[in-house]
């Protein structure tokens, strides 16, 4: 564990350089220039590579209360910037950091996520 | 006075015969001291972002391709581009020289045996062997896959690799056809200013057919003592979305997790 949180800087800051999308499919749909905090119930996560999948209930005054689905970062990448099993669990309240849809639709691809006691995996808050 | 004459001849090829040995066994001590051991977990190299090798340079854009090359590269690209279609998508890991190059910025973990060194690519659980010596096949023996076979030998302190028997491509940051040689040389090179070692390796790909010129590039690493390589699981998410199909088209609990 260590060890582990020893390099994850060393891994996270390459991965910032390489493109940590590249080639499993085309991240033209996000617009990663922008960042947009969102806060949901938990409906459904999956921790997977390549990417994480993650549905909240999101409820705001355009568009009232649904559920919207996530992309994010792949599970190993997650464990390097924090993920830890069971931090989260189904029907808990997250605050999420993502790059929108360049099309104004509900998604994007989360970047950072904050769970109900604080604990962080990236940095959820903070500048860009 | 014959019998004497050749015990004396006798005993003067044993003699010599001795030291040849000797010699051998101090020669191959030698060589084997002089290699080095890649062992090890690596990441990719930022000692200078902007130098050759480093995490800020991208070197698919310096392939120069032929007009049957890109043609094939324009297609694949017309009926991917902007959708969620992509190899990584499918659980399938880059191929060479994707995974060496590039796999995502993830690090990679190295085995080395005295007839065989294994390179683990975290990304996709991708694994390349580079056989040695007597341990080398006949690559045309073997079906092509998107790694190749690779068989290796040292020169001095360097590993070369040659990769042979690849597939055709066009899904990679690197389209080759199935023409397409690489020649890898590892080695040791200067260390950061904190002493981290850096491992380096100057490839070349060669192919007829897709490239107008070899593709040549430099890939560094720096080392990760002590650090554990994940494992990459992909594809379980695609069989567990199918079971739970079946188990509702079922009308029953599907209790695995």
């Amino acid at each position: 564990m260590k060890n582990f949180i020893k390099y994850t800087a060393v891994i996270a800051t390459t991965l910032l350089f390489s493109a940590s999308l590249y080639a499993h499919h085309s991240a033209a749909q996000f617009d990663f220039g922008n960042t947009v905090l969102v806060e949901g119930k938990v409906m459904e996560v999956r921790f997977a590579n390549p990417h994480l999948r993650l549905i909240l209930e999101v409820t705001d005054d355009a568009r009232g209360t649904r559920d919207i689905e996530f992309e994010g970062h792949s599970r190993n990448n997650m464990r390097r910037q924090g993920l830890m099993p069971d931090m989260f669990i189904e029907g808990d309240t997250v605050t999420i950091r993502i790059a929108p849809m360049r099309n104004g639709e509900d998604g994007g691809y989360v970047t950072a996520l904050r769970t109900p006691s604080g604990e962080e995996i990236g940095r959820v808050s903070g500048a860009d | 006075m014959p019998k004497t004459k050749s015990l004396i001849r006798f005993g003067a090829h044993i003699v010599i015969l001795s030291v040849s040995l000797f010699g051998m066994l101090l020669s191959s001590i030698a060589t084997a001291a002089e290699r080095p051991d890649f062992t090890g977990a690596w990441t990719t190299y930022r000692g200078n972002p902007g130098a050759a090798g480093g995490p800020s340079r991208f070197m698919g854009a310096e392939l120069k391709l032929t007009p049957q090359a890109e043609k094939a590269r324009q297609d694949f690209i017309s009926i991917t581009e902007g959708t969620n279609h992509g190899a990584g998508n499918s659980c399938v890991g880059g191929g060479m020289p994707g995974s060496m190059l590039g796999s995502g910025g993830y690090p990679m973990e190295i085995i080395q045996r005295p007839e065989q060194v294994f390179v683990i690519y975290e990304a996709h659980t991708e694994i390349r062997r580079f056989y040695i010596g007597d341990e080398a096949e006949n690559p045309d023996s073997f079906f092509p896959e998107r790694n190749g076979y690779s068989t290796a030998h040292w020169e001095g302190d360097r590993l070369i690799v040659e990769t042979t028997r690849l597939k055709t491509q066009v899904d990679s940051r690197y389209p080759h056809s199935n023409q397409a040689s690489i020649r890898e040389e590892y080695y040791i090179d200067e260390p950061l200013a904190d002493g981290t070692r850096v491992l380096a390796a100057d490839l070349i790909m060669t192919d007829s057919l897709w490239l107008e010129e070899p593709l040549v590039t430099t890939k560094r690493w720096q080392a990760l003592p002590d650090y554990h390589v994940l494992t990459y699981e992909c594809s379980e998410p695609v069989w567990l979305d199918e079971m739970e199909m079946l188990y509702e088209e079922a009308g029953l609990e599907m209790v695995q997790e």
